[in-house]
């Protein structure tokens, strides 16, 4: 499957392939999905590939057209998605950051250690690095963040941060994370916002208008933000990374519309775009003079059983509901065709942590055995759900509203009436559909499952009780992966246990999927190195993961 | 006199608005916590205090009243997304809308005037049908759907205007008007079909009035009849449907806005509305609806001057 979509044509095909790996956090709530645009089909699925990258230039601007505004650049604060990250990684450097290879590496860190039983990460920083005010970025800095912010009553990174009872300075540059029990995962909390070094005398000065003034180590340094229309940042000249940035000047534009995005690359009012919806990659790809960086994340749309819940606590329903679809059918309405394989588990093929049993187990298309463990729900004396022998199930399913996710659960009706249940659609706007999930108030809903942060953290969520796990599914398998992943770091024994969860996920479909999330960065053709940067000591980075450009490596060629 | 008779109904009008903006938005499904906190990290603790922070437990009456006593202040508070403070972002997008707008009425006036004239001087012809159905053609299209067929037109076909953005006019007063004129006239198409009915209508009955055919046989040119004797009296209805269509503006730019990527009041609502950032929506819709009833107070004055008729014979009543 690896590299079946995209990268005709050049030798960076290769690297994005393996750029397409792991990378940020995209959210696991939010129930987005496809685009009402046709799916292409694969072989006729143009563009895709990348420009020849030539020699590095240095100097101009750009404009990068976003998919959204983000409310506040301010760590605990910050609430952006991919859009926001991108602006992020102009401004501010993260400590850590992913690998090609999956590993979470120090970026801004010089190095980050554990004890020996990981109870206690000490993280070194390097030298003579400044904010952009001159404030140095020292181990008293880090912990003003820390106990300033980060973990300020309404932050939103508190939770992320949960198993650190104290942030210790130990020399100027050097701070130690002690932990309340141990966690082999825990540098990759420090990848997201909870890593993004922001100055603490500017935050200070600054006060409750901190959000509007980021000030960071970053590549680039803050100029101005006029809120829904630009946000300008500026080469920065003192930069702790020799040679970089290449462009002078980059301003980030939210334009939150897919269709008149496209448009304003096409006529070229901006050089660059994000774009997380199937349907808007796959016009990309047809644009002449246009380059897509595309990138394969976790992050999956599907649907979620609510476990909790008569008749979607026994197996035999969740089992004939997941081989009752299509799931290439579903794909295909939400444009995916030819974008997307089908996805069997959390993780994307493009992942270390996919696995190839997990997804041979994963239920395909087979509408007798779907039949047949259905009748044997319905006509058990003892159903879980109370109801008279023979008589049909009923639920609703739940979706926001969009074009494409209506057409997506009318499809998913079909399937599932056409075994007999008895499905009503309703429609839930967003921030209610969020919250019923938070509150397992649903019977079977639409959902995003899926992310790049550490398979520790994402599963922990998903699969261990607390409102974070929607579909409210727990099992001795995956608490014992689990205890794996949080006590080793040892890279096979943790794919192991990843492999052990997902098969246990696979036989015991607490959710189903309607295939992985391609997302694209978009670029005229002389915008170059968008997904090329790389860590200090040369080893190559992760990419752009859903969409996430590090500009500091980017440059305009004449 | 006349604004003084007017007050205590304005007064009454907007306290009523503010009343259900500020009902309407806290009994909206979706906790303002919960988005401000994000799926991830919205622990039951986290989510105590951030309602704590933000004074959402306090019993609905007592948060709108220290609202209301704030907001007369000229304090709306601070978003509860952003802490931006509810009325700078007010002040910051509300020229942007208004300038949109204005300049989407002034484009319907200009060209409703001319064809709506021409349409009731035609009235019955061929010219005439052709201007009325094209009239209710562009009423049936969405201005959603304009929008996107003017930016491929005028940016990806044409490019001579920018598909997406916004200039301040501070800072470049050329780049601005390009910035406003595709979404303006994304509004105005609609706006420019109902005026050009409405004023086809009233001028041909004022074209069968006593003094229009006195005119008439006094020799005077069917231009100077149409302009200097017949416009004013058709107008009445034109001038109080254009106050009443600031409404249909206001709802377009939302949606018009987005599309745009404006950085305009409308788009500003619609994002607060999707997040739950309460202050803000409150804000903004008091805003709207202080706005919305000022303009059509003015129409009623304007209406009253058009008119003298109707000044005099409410003067005389009220004496």
């Amino acid at each position: 499957m690896r590299g079946h979509r995209r990268l005709r044509g050049g030798p960076w095909g290769r690297t994005l392939a393996a750029a397409g790996l792991v990378g940020l956090l995209l959210g696991t709530a939010a129930c987005g999905g496809g685009d009402d645009s046709e799916g292409s089909d694969p072989s006729s699925a143009g563009g895709g590939g990348i420009s020849e990258q030539g020699e590095p230039v240095e100097g101009g601007e750009i404009t990068v057209g976003l998919e959204a505004e983000t409310n506040s650049w301010l760590p605990g604060e910050y609430g952006g998605a991919n859009a926001g990250t991108t602006v992020a990684y102009a401004i501010y450097d993260p400590l850590m950051k992913r690998t090609e290879d999956g590993e979470i590496k120090p970026y801004l860190a010089e190095s980050m250690e554990p004890n020996e039983d990981f109870t206690a990460w000490t993280l070194t920083l390097r030298p003579d690095v400044q904010f952009h005010d001159g404030t140095p970025l020292n181990g008293e800095a880090l912990k003003t963040i820390f106990d300033k912010y980060l973990m300020a009553p309404t932050s939103n990174v508190k939770n992320s941060l949960a198993d650190v009872t104290s942030l210790d300075v130990v020399d100027d540059l050097a701070v130690t994370y002690t932990l309340n029990k141990t966690n082999a995962a825990f540098p990759s909390v420090l990848t997201g916002a909870a890593g993004w070094p922001f100055s603490p005398t500017a935050a200070e000065e600054f006060g409750e208008d901190a959000g509007a003034n980021p000030v960071g180590t970053g590549p680039f340094t803050f100029v101005s933000w006029q809120r829904d229309s630009n946000l300008v940042v500026e080469k920065n000249d003192n930069y702790w990374q020799e040679g970089l940035p290449h462009l002078d000047k980059v301003t980030f534009r939210p334009i939150p519309d897919e269709d008149t995005r496209l448009a304003s690359l096409q006529s070229g009012d901006i050089d660059a775009m994000q774009t997380l919806r199937q349907g808007t990659v796959s016009r990309a790809r047809d644009i002449d003079g246009v380059d897509n960086y595309e990138y394969l994340g976790n992050n999956s749309g599907g649907s979620i059983f609510n476990t909790t819940k008569a008749p979607f606590d026994d197996l035999r329903v969740r089992q004939a509901m997941a081989y009752g679809m299509d799931q290439p059918a579903l794909i295909d309405v939400i444009g995916g065709t030819g974008l997307t394989p089908e996805a069997t588990q959390y993780f994307s093929p493009d992942s270390p942590f996919y696995s190839e049993e997990a997804a041979d187990a994963f239920p395909t298309y087979d509408v007798e055995k779907a039949q047949e463990l259905y009748d044997e729900y319905i006509n058990d004396p003892q159903r879980s759900d109370g109801q008279p022998v023979g008589t049909d199930i009923s639920f609703t399913y739940n979706c926001p509203p969009d074009p494409s996710l209506n057409e997506l659960s009318q499809l998913y009706q079909s399937f599932w009436s056409a075994l007999g249940m008895d499905v009503k659609l309703n429609t839930v706007e967003q921030a209610a559909h969020i919250q019923n999930g938070l509150a397992k108030d649903y019977e079977v809903q639409c959902w995003r499952v899926g992310d790049e942060a550490d398979p520790y953290i994402t599963l922990k969520n998903a699969f261990t009780p607390g409102p974070l796990n929607f579909t409210g599914y727990t099992s001795p398998t995956i608490d014992e992966g689990l205890e794996t992943l949080r006590t080793t770091a040892d890279l096979d024994e943790r794919k192991a246990a990843v492999a052990d969860i997902s098969m246990d996920i696979s036989e015991n479909v607490p959710n189903v999927f309607t295939g992985y999330t391609l997302t694209d960065v978009a670029v005229q053709e002389a915008v170059k190195n968008v997904d090329g940067w790389e860590f200090p000591d040369g080893t190559k980075g992760d990419g752009v993961p859903g969409a996430t450009t590090m500009w500091g490596f980017v440059w305009l060629a004449d | 006199m006349y604004v003084l008779r007017r007050l205590p109904s304005l007064i009454a009008t907007l306290l009523a608005v503010s009343i259900l903006t500020f009902l309407m938005t806290s009994l909206l499904p979706g906790d303002p916590a919960l988005q401000i906190l994000g799926a991830e990290n919205a622990t039951p603790e986290a989510i105590a205090a951030v309602r704590a922070e933000l004074s959402l437990d306090d019993p609905l009456p007592v948060r709108y009243l220290h609202w209301i006593g704030d907001a007369l202040t000229g304090d709306f508070g601070r978003s509860y997304r952003t802490n931006e403070p509810v009325s700078q972002a007010i002040v910051e997008r509300l020229p942007v809308t208004a300038e949109i707008g204005l300049l989407a009425i002034v484009i319907a006036l200009a060209i409703a005037i001319p064809v709506g004239m021409l349409s009731a001087y035609r009235a019955g012809t061929r010219t005439d049908k052709v201007i009325s159905s094209t009239s209710f053609g562009l009423l049936a299209v969405p201005n959603f759907m304009v929008a996107i067929l003017l930016i491929l037109i005028f940016a990806v076909w044409l490019g001579v205007l920018p598909a997406t953005g916004w200039v301040n006019f501070t800072d470049n007063p050329v780049q601005n008007l390009r910035s406003a004129l595709l979404p303006a006239l994304s509004l105005a198409i609609a706006e420019m079909a109902v005026y050009t009915r409405l004023l086809r209508t009233d001028m041909i009955a004022t074209l069968q009035q006593d003094f229009v055919t006195m005119a008439r046989v006094k020799g005077v040119s069917n231009r100077r009849i149409l302009f200097r004797h017949a416009l004013r009296p058709s107008s009445f209805s034109l001038l109080t449907v254009a106050g009443v269509q600031v409404g249909a503006i206001i709802g377009g730019s939302v949606v018009i806005e987005t599309l745009f990527a404006v950085p305009g009041v409308g788009r500003l609502l619609l994002e607060a509305v999707l997040v739950r950032d309460l202050l803000m929506v409150q804000g903004v819709a008091l805003v709207i609806a202080v706005s919305y009833v000022v303009v059509n107070f003015t129409v009623d004055i304007l209406y009253s001057y058009l008119d003298p008729r109707i000044s005099h014979g409410r003067s005389a009543a009220r004496v």
